[in-house]
């Protein structure tokens, strides 16, 4: 703080001197009148005494360090293996320690509630007997697998890992988006944007007042040692991954080499009486863990997908047997899909007997008769999604769509009602961000994406998460595969009382 | 470890090695050619073979072409389907370091990561039309530092072993088949002393050795004491004699049982060897290191085998094999 205060002189010569928040949003750093909210003073600060031209060459600094650490990932589509960085921004997302200790809240007990609804649906199915949710809209849906019902996840924890993404409403409430229980990725982004910024600003700010995310490959290790296979003293743990090719490959080498644990590829692995290993330079050496990275279709060729070459044969009889763990557990992705997603806050109140601390945002489901009806009649206002798409594809904008683009989805909605949701479009919150082609700052919208690690003896949240950035101006879309960017996501530390 | 990654831990040390001693023959042929009095072909066509590159390259430009520097050091440098050219080198290196890159630490990582990029970059394109000696020099200190930091940064563990065992096998390979070609070049050629002097001096420098051999034998060179100082020299680190001592090395540590049928044929190439240092003639130089050669490309592909580890499950000990259990699957 001296240091910004020494400067003072020069300040309000910045690039968020003239930083104006783009009006029906929330602002993540300043207030309607452009002045910094209580917990981003020092941070607004520091940029306030920044000119434009040292700040772009952060930028460059931050990019480039990246490239060369090869901190990348492999764009799909791309034969010539082209790899490409997840842009950061320098520009910090900053959230407050009395609204994070909410959110924090918040997320635990929905992951909760998520992991007794899994249990539930491979086991007695109570909520669909009581007509809580309809019983077809789960058990219809190809992410549910019949096959597996009866089975159980060792210490009961079919949610090791999740990322739940969340947004702000033009309020300022966090609301949750989208569920990820099956292979949630990101959190390598996170450690990796922290040790950029603490790179670049040095020496000009001390963040101690902001909670360390370093510890999170240590606390995946705890959390994956604590859901072994009972009975087992010498735990072997693997990460599971497709291989180089795999768009989040950095990602799985990250957290291999930051648990100090192998990485794998399913040829390395086999099982023998039900039983899984590795093959070493020794011989067969037993796991019993493994952090998969693949989905469940190519995880076992002879229970999932006959056709596919890919995957360890017989895995899934291992698992039934309780001889290894995965995670997370197969067939999680019943949980968030996008259509069951919007009875979560009745799992909660029926599993948990709980009111449901995180909000979410309003969905209609085109199963439902109604919902569907409304949905047709409205398309113009409306996001419609493909309940089995991800990363921002198989997408309606209604607002930004064309007349064309709405015939479209109406013929596909009515086609399969099932596969389509929608909601109306939420005003996500902004965060100053580097423009480069302004070479100033201005604002772009932002969602979160907090991790949470659950073992038997209960959760633990990463502070923060990934903050991605919708680069393009006027964009919704976060993705990074279509022109998403991330920032480094600072939590601020509790005031000592 | 497991096999897959110490298979690409091999071959990672392969490829590293391969592109430094590529820069350095490169290096050390233009040299030659500069005021060497030999026929340019001469110069340019023994680097195209000693590579195993004769017949792709002779089909793609034609025999003639074996003398035109420009073309065989493009073709050497920056060809893709030539897969021993120095950019398919680095790359398939860079490759092999992804897929291992949780053995790897940051700082190996890091170089081996700059040094694919800058190969990729069009400053570096024009570095290589505009200072050649500097873009072969770059290559020779961006592997050299790789190599340093797998020494100085890496556990000395399994996977170092296996990598720096890839080295050592990829290095005395290039040191035998340069040995060769530069035999074979004298023997054809019977040039005047002179020029026999600058090819033998060329082939020190193109393995480093230049300086060596000056402090062995003070200045004193003669065809007798470069090819014992090459083939058997145990302080001379790009010898054939050190690299498969040092290579010999690296398979004990990594199988501490002799069963193992790589290191048991290395012991017999290596006493082999010794045994030819008392009666070792020039004229039988090529027998000689055909012999070795073609032993060493055995012995790889026995440890690629051995590499994959005894195949079935010990049922007796279901749980965790202890490693003295290990036997080689085809003793």
């Amino acid at each position: 703080m001296c240091l910004v205060l020494q400067v003072v002189p020069n300040a309000r010569n910045g690039v968020s001197t003239s930083y104006q928040p783009l009006a029906g949003t929330y602002d993540e750093m300043v207030q309607s009148d452009g002045s910094p909210r209580a917990h981003t003073k020092r941070i607004h600060a520091l940029l306030d005494s920044t000119p434009a031209r040292e700040f772009a060459r952060y930028q460059s600094l931050a990019e480039l360090s990246l490239y060369n650490q090869g901190v990348t990932f492999s764009v799909y589509s791309d034969k010539q293996g082209t790899e490409k960085i997840f842009p950061i921004c320098l520009v910090p997302r900053v959230i407050s320690a009395v609204e994070w200790a909410k959110v924090e809240r918040g997320l635990v007990q929905r992951i909760r509630a998520l992991n007794c609804f899994l249990d539930d649906m491979y086991g007695e199915q109570k909520i669909l007997q009581q007509g809580i949710i309809p019983a077809d809209l789960v058990l219809g849906a190809k992410q549910y697998e019949t096959s597996l019902r009866g089975m159980k996840a060792p210490g009961g924890v079919r949610i090791p890992i999740a990322g739940i993404d969340l947004i702000r409403d033009p309020d300022g409430t966090f609301r949750v988006l989208e569920d990820n229980v099956r292979t949630p990725s990101g959190v390598s982004y996170v450690v990796e944007n922290r040790l950029v910024t603490k790179r670049i600003f040095r020496e000009n700010i001390e963040m101690s007042s902001v909670r360390s995310v370093e510890q999170y490959p240590l606390e995946l290790a705890h959390t994956l040692r604590s859901v072994a296979p009972e009975g087992v003293s010498d735990v072997n743990m693997v990460v599971l991954t497709p291989g180089i090719y795999n768009s989040a490959y950095f990602e799985h080498s990250f957290l291999a080499r930051h648990m100090g644990i192998d990485l794998v590829e399913p040829s390395d692995l086999f099982v023998d009486d039900d039983t899984v290993f590795v093959r070493t330079t020794h011989g067969p050496r037993r796991v019993h863990v493994i952090y998969r990275r693949i989905d469940d279709d190519y995880l076992d060729p002879k229970f999932f997908r006959p056709d596919s070459l890919l995957g360890v044969p017989g895995l899934m009889s291992a698992y039934a047997r309780g001889r290894v763990t995965l995670a997370n557990a197969p067939g999680n992705g019943c949980a968030d899909d996008k259509a069951v997603y919007p009875f979560v806050p009745d799992m909660v109140k029926y599993y948990l007997g709980e009111e449901p601390s995180l909000a979410q945002v309003d969905t209609f489901v085109c199963a439902r008769e109604d919902d569907k009806k409304y949905v047709l009649e409205h398309l113009e206002e409306l996001v419609v999604k493909a309940v089995d798409e991800a990363g921002g594809y198989g997408m309606l904008m209604g607002p930004q769509s064309t007349a064309a683009q709405r015939e479209e989805f109406r013929r596909r909605i009515i086609a399969e009602p099932r596969k389509y949701i929608a909601q109306h479009r939420i005003e996500l919150s902004c965060c100053p961000t580097w423009d480069p082609a302004r070479e100033r700052l201005s604002p772009r919208r932002v969602d979160l994406r907090p991790f949470i690690l659950t073992g038997p003896e209960g959760s633990w949240v990463l502070p923060g998460g990934l903050t991605r950035v919708a680069l393009v101006e006027g964009s919704y879309v976060v993705n990074s595969s279509q022109g998403g960017g991330s920032k480094d996501t600072w939590v601020e530390r509790e005031a000592i009382t | 470890m497991i096999s897959r990654v110490a298979d690409h831990c091999f071959w990672f040390g392969r490829y590293i090695d391969r592109a430094e001693s590529s820069a350095r023959l490169l290096q050390a042929t233009r040299s030659l050619v500069f005021d060497s009095d030999i026929p340019v072909t001469h110069c340019w066509q023994p680097l195209v073979i000693v590579s195993g590159e004769e017949a792709p390259f002779v089909e793609r430009h034609g025999r003639e072409a074996l003398g035109n520097g420009e073309l065989v050091q493009e073709y050497m440098t920056w060809n893709r389907e030539n897969m021993v050219s120095l950019a398919t080198s680095v790359r398939a290196a860079r490759e092999c370091a992804r897929a291992i890159r949780d053995q790897l630490s940051l700082e190996l990582w890091e170089e081996m990561n700059e040094l694919y990029l800058w190969l990729g970059r069009e400053t570096t394109e024009t570095l290589y039309w505009e200072n050649r000696e500097e873009f072969y020099r770059h290559v020779r200190r961006g592997t050299q530092l790789i190599l340093g930091l797998v020494r100085s940064t890496m556990l000395h563990g399994e996977p170092m072993r296996f990598l720096w065992l890839g080295v050592m096998l990829e290095r005395g390979g290039q040191t035998a088949r340069m040995l060769d070609m530069h035999h074979h070049t004298m023997m054809r050629e019977n040039p005047h002393d002179i020029v026999r002097m600058a090819l033998w001096m060329s082939l020190l420098r193109a393995c480093s050795g230049a300086e060596g051999f000056m402090k062995k034998h003070q200045g004193r060179v003669s065809a007798q004491s470069m090819i014992e100082f090459v083939l058997f020299e145990p302080a001379f680190p790009r010898s054939i004699r050190y690299t498969l001592k040092a290579a010999a090395e690296q398979l004990g540590g990594i199988w501490g049982e002799p069963s193992h049928t790589s290191r048991a044929r290395l012991a017999s190439l290596i006493a082999w060897l010794d045994s030819q240092k008392t009666e070792l003639e020039v004229a039988q130089i090529h027998a000689v290191l055909t012999q070795i050669v073609d032993e060493m490309a055995a012995i790889c592909s026995r440890v690629a085998e051995e590499i994959q580890g005894p195949p079935r499950v010990p049922k007796a000990s279901v749980g965790t094999p202890p490693p003295s259990q290990t036997q080689s699957q085809s003793a």
